[in-house]
């Protein structure tokens, strides 16, 4: 008997297994997702270096928080650089060179990114995990319970698709004072509706199914039945939505951060740093433009991921 | 069930979708005090403390939070929804917004076509050529699109278009506001305003205060359409019906255009029907990054001041819109595909 | 239906050889397929699922999909090479000369377009023939669809051409619904007005089906494809259509290919029967022929599968193994493993099919 067990929770992986290979060969040769991937993977090492790259105090310049511009070198670039702006633009004679010129603190930006990917990387995967975790756990419940609690869970979720999203980040934020966790939270709320929808449907129609009927013939309890059987086959799509969402999670956080709803205006992180530059958009345009492109190319790359994945686990497109 | 059965039903369910909308977000505007208090807009600097006080108590601010609710309510359902703005400059809340709406009204329509003229070909392309390099090509820009943070694209093209075409020399689009002559009266929506009063040169004003804005709404949001596009029509060009269209002789460009779009397009126009609406509630970041005054903007202002009566009415009318879009665009899928009956 | 003659054959298949690109492999679809159809008669492509029918008629239509390619094979019609023929070649003899009907009608016509729509554009694709069409009209007062076939081989018999004068689009656009209501009426639906204005969704299959094959006859076609088109159909309904082709091959003349895995719908309608197995034909013959004196060992086995209502005691045979797996078929003649007179050469050289009696063909090494 035990080894009847064992042979069915092999074959199970191996069948597992051989849709994961046939997965990955089709990934391999879709080339966008192949570039994301490759891109991702830079950003996420570069993400984990960072600190060592770039001192991490070079964020917080001496005198902060008090003094806040001790430096003659804000909003600067190098004369002697090889890209130049045109007039308007404070040039920096100095010995340092700034690859990319200097922010409002006088901060090297260069450095102020690199320092700034953990930041955005760190958040944006704590909040997609948080809203899908969250979102799924609700779908599950709704879907194999059904009646009334599933009723009232759509309705729940229902009520905040209705909401503007952005809003109510926003007012949420705003009552509950300006730090990491409460903007992490604000997001999170925002984002966990689609999870339960996804789930719920996938619970729904996961629940029809013989192997469902013959669990509970043998007396499985429903946390069981609904945690160790029915989470482990539904969980394709909602992996497929966590890394599509991921990239749309990092640009809501770093626009709240830009709309000044970071916890220190110091902070290095990309919307912060592009929020400097707002001010100043046409004699340091660099403080705006490069934040900003990092941001794009590291959404861009979780996207061609995700839209990779998409196209490679849709069922109708496969062959 | 029959089609005006479902349609009530549905707006029954706003109904409730509103009530609920409203508890939780009074609770959060009214209940955590922040910036300015919610009376301030009420009161200006001549009063004494006892009138303050008498003012407070006409609309019910020293009650407790859930009777304050119900005194809103009254108000609400009196079609009066407060006083909103800074200290002592209080404006009835809902002539504010219907003020800025026209603005926010027009930045979603020309973002929405955009969206429409350039992501649906766009989708099209991308399937027909399927795995091509014009599939790649378009991929690459619909995927960039979305992938952008608003905030930037914005100040991109307003230092491109707008600084340094100067610099150049060139002809330059402005970079903010709606419009350098004046604000609309009539409709409060300017371009119609101009077209009704026949002033064509503020029609082309605004037209090309336009330009910028509602072109970074777009960028961001065809990829998203031409993605749903493009998944639509695989699916579609993988029917049978087309290898049967084929057969028949027809050309590839007639097969595309009148077997498959039609099928293809069905969710396309369903997701741009939501889109729309969710413009409707005003783009916040491109609205603030243009200085285009929309209702997006004043939200933002309301947020900022812990203004509660605005961000109640704002995030109502919000609400709303995006139901009646969803019943909207239900109802409209059913005329679309002679196969569905309620 | 003359099958004595010796016409020469409107379309002759050499040796067809397709393979399908796939990710698990290539599969070798068909591996040699030699057939020759005559004119006005029906050859039925008979033989289990996967045998490669589909994928021939796909061939001859210039239908395959995109992962599959020609390795070798000629496909002549009136002599000249289809496989050679550009893409809007194809597609002109897709409009005039080929029509294939298929299996599901269900699926094979567009939903969200009425019946209308997907009638009326076969017609207006042959601007010729509705100027012909015209030219009827105005002659005899009133236009029937049957007029246009009977034209249609006048014009081949005299080599005329005729006369061709200019119409109005607005005018074509009535003459191809006045013929679309027609046709309909010659495939035994009532109420054609009504059935026009419908959608599939809304016509029963049996409806559906006709409507197919009124769109593969607009066309006027030499060649009539019809692929399994009774499958999908209730045996009542299924005799109604057979019937009904029947009918419409006495009054029509084209050349027809009845796809089928059925050897009664064969029997009922064919003239001679192709057999197929494994990629390749193994027998033809005609239909009494064939019955009467099945040559090649699967053809036989296949024969004495069917129950005989004559003889209720009879032990039904089936054939041992199963249909081969065209990733890696077996080498030689493909149906050598399931067959009992196997010989050492079978497994090594595939048999080329050759006339062994009087308009009987088998490809068997027993011969």
């Amino acid at each position: 008997m035990q080894s009847q067990k064992t042979e069915a929770r092999k074959s199970e992986w191996e069948a597992r297994l051989a849709d994961i290979k046939y997965t990955l060969h089709l990934l391999r040769k879709n080339k966008l997702v192949l570039a994301g991937s490759i891109l991702s993977l830079f950003f996420i090492i570069l993400g984990f270096l960072a600190p060592i790259l770039v001192d991490p105090k070079l964020a917080y310049p001496e005198g902060y928080p008090g003094d806040m511009y001790p430096f003659k070198r804000k909003y600067m670039w190098n004369a002697n650089h090889p890209i130049q702006w045109g007039s308007g633009v404070s040039l920096y004679a100095g010995p340092e060179f700034f690859i990319l010129g200097t922010d409002g603190w006088g901060r090297d930006l260069f450095k102020m990114i690199i320092l700034a990917i953990p930041v955005d990387l760190y958040n944006a995967a704590i909040i997609t995990i948080g809203a899908a975790l969250f979102g799924t756990f609700l779908g599950a419940i709704a879907g194999y319970s059904g009646g009334i609690i599933d009723e009232a869970l759509l309705r729940i979720t229902d009520i905040f698709f209705a909401f503007p999203g952005l809003l109510l980040a926003l007012v949420f934020a705003a009552m509950f004072g300006r730090t990491i966790e409460t903007l992490r939270l604000a997001i999170m709320l925002v984002w966990w509706p689609p999870y339960v929808r996804l789930m719920r449907g996938q619970v729904l129609s996961e629940k029809e199914k013989p192997y469902v009927e013959a669990l509970k013939a043998l007396g499985a309890g429903p946390f069981r039945i609904l945690f160790r059987h029915i989470l482990p086959n539904s969980i394709y799509p909602i992996l497929v939505q966590a890394t599509m969402d991921f990239g749309g999670v990092i640009l809501t956080f770093s626009a709240l951060m830009f709309l000044g709803f970071s916890p220190s205006p110091a902070l290095p992180e990309l919307g912060n740093l592009a929020a400097d530059g707002y001010g100043h958009i046409f004699d340091a345009p660099w403080v705006l433009i490069f934040p900003g492109l990092t941001m794009l190319l590291i959404s861009l790359s979780f996207n061609l991921i995700g839209d990779g994945l998409r196209d490679v686990l849709d069922p109708r497109l496969r062959r | 069930m029959k089609l005006y059965e479902y349609v009530i039903r549905r707006l029954i369910l706003l109904v409730f979708v509103l009530l609920s909308v409203s508890v939780i977000v009074f609770y959060f505007a009214r209940g955590f005090p922040t910036g300015i208090a919610p009376w301030a807009p009420y009161i200006h600097p001549k009063m004494t403390a006892e009138q303050i006080e008498e003012v407070k108590r006409a609309h019910g601010f020293d009650k407790p939070l859930v009777e304050q609710y119900f005194y809103w309510l009254r108000d609400v359902l009196h079609g009066d929804w407060g006083l909103t703005g800074a200290w002592a400059q209080g404006r009835p809340a809902n002539e504010v917004f219907f003020n800025h709406f026209g603005y926010t009204v027009e930045l979603a329509v020309a973002g929405t076509i955009l969206t429409i003229i350039i992501g649906i070909p766009l989708g099209i392309i991308s399937a027909v050529k399927n795995n091509k390099l014009p599939d790649h090509i378009s991929r690459i820009i619909a995927l960039a699109g979305y992938s952008t943070p608003a905030y930037w694209f914005g100040f991109i093209l307003q230092l491109i278009f707008f600084y340094y075409f100067y610099l150049w020399g060139l002809p330059y689009l402005p970079s903010s506001g709606a419009s350098d002559l004046g604000t609309a009266t009539i409709t409060r929506i300017p371009i119609i305003d101009g077209l009704i009063t026949g002033n064509f040169a503020y029609v082309w004003d605004e037209f090309r205060h336009l330009i910028l804005p509602s072109f970074s709404l777009a960028f961001i949001s065809l990829g998203f359409l031409a993605r749903i596009v493009r998944a639509s029509m695989l699916e579609v060009l993988r029917q049978d019906y087309i290898t049967m269209a084929r057969s028949k002789g027809l050309k590839e460009r007639v097969v595309i255009y009148r077997h498959a779009l039609k099928n293809a397009l069905i969710p396309a126009v369903t997701l741009t029907g939501i889109f729309f609406a969710y413009l409707l509630g005003g783009a916040m970041i491109t609205e603030y990054v243009f200085s285009w005054p929309g209702v997006g903007q004043q939200a933002l202002r309301a947020v900022m001041q812990g203004d509660s009566n605005f961000i109640l009415l704002y995030t109502l009318v919000f609400a709303i819109i995006i139901v009646l879009a969803n019943l909207i665009v239900d109802v409209l899928y059913a005329f679309l595909d002679p196969r569905i009956k309620y | 239906m003359n099958k004595k003659a010796p016409n020469k054959p409107i379309l002759e298949v050499e040796n067809l050889k397709v393979n399908f690109h796939t990710y698990r492999g290539e599969v070798k679809a068909l591996n040699g397929v030699d057939f020759k159809l005559y004119r006005r008669e029906v050859l039925a492509l008979v033989g289990e699922s996967g045998c490669g029918k589909s994928v021939t008629a796909l061939s001859i239509t210039g239908l395959l999909p995109e992962n599959a390619y020609i390795v070798d094979g000629k496909i002549l019609l009136k002599g000249e090479n289809l496989l050679e023929k550009s893409k809007e070649e194809m597609r002109k003899i897709r409009v005039s000369e080929i029509a294939i009907v298929f299996q599901d009608p269900m699926t094979f016509l567009n939903p969200v377009l009425t019946i209308k729509t997907q009638l009326e554009e076969v017609f207006m694709l042959q601007e010729d023939m509705l100027k012909e069409a015209a030219a009827i009209k105005k002659s005899k007062g009133s236009l029937q669809f049957m007029d246009l076939i009977k034209s249609k081989e006048k014009n081949k018999k005299q080599g005329e051409d005729v006369a061709v004068s200019k119409i109005s689009k607005k005018e074509l656009k009535e003459i191809a619904e006045e013929l679309c209501t027609d046709i309909l009426r010659l495939v035994k639906l009532p109420d054609p007005e009504r059935i026009l204005k419908q959608y599939p969704f809304e016509l029963s299959g049996g409806m559906r089906q006709r409507v197919m094959i009124a769109m593969a006859l607009a066309r006027r076609p030499s060649i009539f494809i019809a692929d399994e088109i009774t499958t999908a159909l209730d045996v009542t309904i299924q005799a109604q259509i057979l019937h009904l082709l029947k009918e419409l091959k006495e009054k029509i003349d084209t050349s027809v290919i009845m796809i089928t895995h059925d050897l009664s719908v064969a029997a009922e309608i064919a003239d001679r029967i192709a057999v197929m197995y494994g990629g390749n034909v193994v027998e033809i013959a005609p239909t009494v022929d064939l019955f009467k004196k099945p040559l090649h060992p699967y053809t036989q086995m296949l024969l004495k599968a069917i129950p005989d209502i004559t003889n209720p005691r009879e032990r039904l045979e089936s054939i041992p193994g199963t249909v081969p797996e065209m990733i890696n078929p077996p080498p030689g003649c493909r149906f050598h493993p399931r067959c009992k007179h196997a010989m050492p050469i079978c497994t090594k050289e595939r048999p080329k099919i050759k006339v062994v009696e009087k308009n009987h063909e088998v490809a068997c090494f027993l011969f």
